[in-house]
C-alpha cells in the first residue's frame, strides 16, 4: 500500500510533468480510464494559474493574444509552479521567462512591460502601511541628517526598462491603439517608480540620476550615500518629493533600528 | 486613520440559517453601491492577503453583512505538513475581518513545497485521516476557532482507500470538534462519478456537526461510450437534481446557512441573488418550524 507521501508524488508528477504510470496504477480503473481522470487535474491546474498569471498581466494578454497567452502561460506554470495558494504572489519568473522564450523575441519591449506589470501587481496587493508622517523628520538633530535611512512603502519600486514599457502599458490597458501606434519604440533606458497612492497605481518617469538616489533611499542607505549620487542635482526637492509621494513609511538614525511601520487602518 | 478606530460591524457576527452568496471581485461595487437584500456573504480567504482595493471593499462590505471565509490553500491532507506562513496569513485574515465561519477542504494541493492549483483528492485511509485530523487541530489551535471542513468533488478514487468518504468526514469532526461544510453539489458530482448513493451519503453525516451548505452548478463531460463525468466547475446555475438533494439534506440537518457559489464566467449579481432566493424558499418553512419550536 503506497504511503499518502508516495500517493502525493505521484500526483504531482502526473500534473506537473505528464508522467502518469505510477499514479495511474493507485487509482480505481473502472469506465473512466486513470490516464483520462488525471488529465483533468493536470487541465484544472494549467488553466487556474493562467487565469491567475492573465489578471497580474494583463497589458502582455493583450498585446500577445489570447492563444499566445495560454501557450507561453502552460510552459511557464509546467516549469515554475508556485509555492503557495497566495496567488497574489505567484509570477515573478514572467519577465525573465519572456525574455528568454524564442516565440517572443520578435517583441523586444514584452519582457520589459510585463516587469512593470510585476510591478504594478506588486504594488496592488502590498500591505496598507501609512506613509510617514513627515513633521517628525524635524525632531532629527541637523547634524544627524546625513545618517538619516529611510524605510520604502512595501507598495513602492524603482526599475529601469530599455523600452517605454509605461506608454505601452497605459495605451494598451486603455485600448488607446492611436496612442500605441505613436509610441517611439527604440532601444532608449528609463526609469519607473511604481507605488500605490491612496488614488491608484502611480507609475512615474525618472532620470538616471534621480534614479540612482532613489535606488539608495528605496535600498535603506543612508541620506549621505544618496547625495553622493547625485552630485549636483538638487537633492532637496527629490528628497521632497519622495516625501510628498509617501514613499518612505519610517525613518532611523544611524544603525539604529527602523520603528515598525504603523499598519493602516481600516477607513 | 487613527489605530484605534473602533470597528463597526453588521448587528451579529454570526451567519445566519439563511441564504448567501460567493463573493467575488467582479461584484465588490454593486454590493457597496446597492447594498443588496442578502442575508451574509462569503469570500475566499486567499483573495484578502495583502492590502489595497480588496480590503478596502471588504472592509466596507463587512460593516453591513455577516461574513464567512473559505479557504483554497491551506491543503489539510499533505503529507508534509501545513505550510505555516499560509497559516499565518489566514491568521491575519481571520483577525482582520472577525468572520462568523471559517471553512477549508478535506483535501490537498501541495508536495514537495509546490502548489498544484486544485483541491486534490485524498486515499481515504487511516493514515490520511490522521494527518487531516492533526492538521485541522494545528488550524483550529492557530485560529483559536471552530473551523468546517468541506466534502470534496472528486473525479477519481485510489484502490487502497478504506474508508467511505461520509464516514471519513464524519470521524474528522468527531476526532477534532470541526463542523462539516456540506456541499450538496460535490455529493452530488461524486455520487455520480463514482456510483455512490447520494441520498445514503448525506443521511450517513452527522447532522449536529453540519455547519454550512455549499449550492453550485456544474458541467457534464462526455467522453464517448456513453461515459460521462461531472465536473464541479461553479459555472452555472444550481442543477435540479441538485436542488432535489438539497431539500433531502435540509430534511436531515434542519435550516443550515446555505451558500450559492458561482467561480466560472461569473454572471450579474443579480443571477446570483435569484439563486439564494430559490435556496430562501426551501429554507423557510424549516427556519419557521425552528422559530416554533422555540417559542413553545
Amino acid at each position: 500500500m503506497p504511503s499518502l507521501r508516495e500517493v502525493q508524488q505521484a500526483v504531482q508528477r502526473s500534473v506537473l510533468l505528464h508522467e502518469d504510470p505510477v499514479a495511474a496504477a493507485y487509482i480505481v480503473d473502472e469506465g473512466v480510464a486513470p490516464a483520462e481522470r488525471l488529465s483533468i487535474y493536470r487541465n484544472t491546474f494549467a488553466g487556474s494559474l493562467t487565469t491567475a498569471l492573465r489578471l497580474s498581466f494583463p497589458a502582455v494578454y493583450r498585446l500577445v493574444g489570447a492563444e499566445f497567452f495560454t501557450a507561453a502561460a502552460r510552459i511557464f506554470v509546467h516549469e515554475q509552479p508556485p509555492r503557495s495558494a497566495y496567488l497574489d504572489e505567484y509570477g515573478a519568473g514572467v519577465p525573465a521567462f519572456l525574455a528568454r522564450f524564442p516565440p517572443a523575441a520578435s517583441l523586444a519591449y514584452l519582457p520589459d512591460v510585463a516587469r512593470l506589470e510585476w510591478a504594478v501587481s506588486r504594488a496592488l496587493h502590498a500591505p496598507d502601511v501609512e506613509p510617514l508622517d513627515v513633521a517628525r523628520l524635524s525632531d532629527i538633530d541637523p547634524a544627524d541628517h546625513g545618517r538619516v535611512r529611510f524605510v520604502p512603502h512595501p507598495s513602492v519600486s524603482l526599475l529601469r526598462v530599455d523600452y517605454p514599457a509605461d506608454a505601452i502599458w497605459r495605451a494598451v490597458l486603455v485600448q488607446d491603439d492611436a496612442a500605441l501606434a505613436a509610441i517611439d519604440l527604440a532601444k532608449r533606458p528609463l526609469w519607473l517608480i511604481v507605488q500605490r497612492s491612496p488614488s491608484g497605481i502611480e507609475v512615474t518617469r525618472s532620470d538616471e540620476t534621480a534614479s540612482r538616489f532613489a535606488g539608495r533611499l528605496l535600498a535603506g542607505q543612508p541620506l549621505e550615500a544618496a547625495l553622493d549620487a547625485v552630485d549636483g542635482a538638487d537633492a532637496p526637492s527629490l528628497l521632497a518629493e519622495h516625501l510628498r509621494a509617501g514613499r518612505f513609511v519610517a525613518f532611523s538614525v544611524g544603525d539604529a533600528p527602523a520603528p515598525p511601520p504603523v499598519p493602516q487602518s481600516p477607513k | 486613520m487613527s489605530g484605534s478606530a473602533p470597528k463597526v460591524r453588521a448587528e451579529g457576527s454570526s451567519i445566519p440559517a439563511s441564504a448567501g452568496v460567493g463573493l467575488r471581485f467582479q461584484h465588490h461595487q454593486a454590493v457597496v453601491d446597492t447594498r443588496p437584500d442578502v442575508a451574509w456573504l462569503e469570500v475566499h480567504t486567499e483573495n484578502y492577503m495583502g492590502g489595497g482595493t480588496p480590503l478596502a471593499y471588504l472592509d466596507a462590505i463587512r460593516r453591513d453583512y455577516p461574513l464567512s471565509l473559505h479557504g483554497i490553500g491551506l491543503s489539510l491532507g499533505s503529507a508534509d505538513g501545513l505550510e505555516s506562513a499560509h497559516l499565518q496569513r489566514v491568521r491575519r485574515v481571520v483577525e482582520r475581518f472577525e468572520p462568523g465561519l471559517v471553512s477549508e477542504h478535506l483535501s490537498w494541493s501541495i508536495a514537495d513545497g509546490l502548489y498544484l492549483g486544485d483541491l486534490l483528492p485524498l486515499p481515504l485511509t487511516e493514515e490520511a485521516l490522521e494527518v487531516v485530523c492533526q492538521h485541522i487541530d494545528q488550524i483550529q489551535a492557530c485560529l483559536q476557532r471552530r473551523i468546517l471542513i468541506e466534502n470534496p468533488s472528486t473525479y477519481l478514487r485510489f484502490k487502497h482507500s478504506t474508508i467511505p468518504e461520509w464516514e471519513f468526514l464524519a470521524a474528522v469532526a468527531e476526532r477534532t470538534g470541526c463542523g462539516i461544510l456540506c456541499d450538496v453539489n460535490n455529493i452530488y458530482v461524486s455520487a455520480s462519478n463514482h456510483g455512490w448513493d447520494a441520498a445514503a451519503y448525506l443521511a450517513a453525516l452527522p447532522a449536529n456537526a453540519i455547519g454550512e451548505i455549499h449550492l453550485a452548478g456544474h458541467s457534464v463531460r462526455q467522453l464517448g461510450d456513453r461515459r460521462v463525468l461531472r465536473i464541479d466547475d461553479h459555472g452555472s446555475r444550481v442543477a435540479p437534481a441538485v436542488w432535489a438533494l438539497y431539500a433531502e439534506a435540509l430534511a436531515h440537518f434542519g435550516p443550515v446557512p446555505t451558500l450559492i457559489e458561482w467561480d466560472t464566467d461569473v454572471p450579474p449579481l443579480d443571477v446570483l441573488l435569484d439563486e439564494a432566493a430559490q435556496a430562501a424558499i426551501y429554507l423557510r418553512p424549516l427556519q419557521k418550524e425552528a422559530n416554533d419550536a422555540l417559542a413553545a
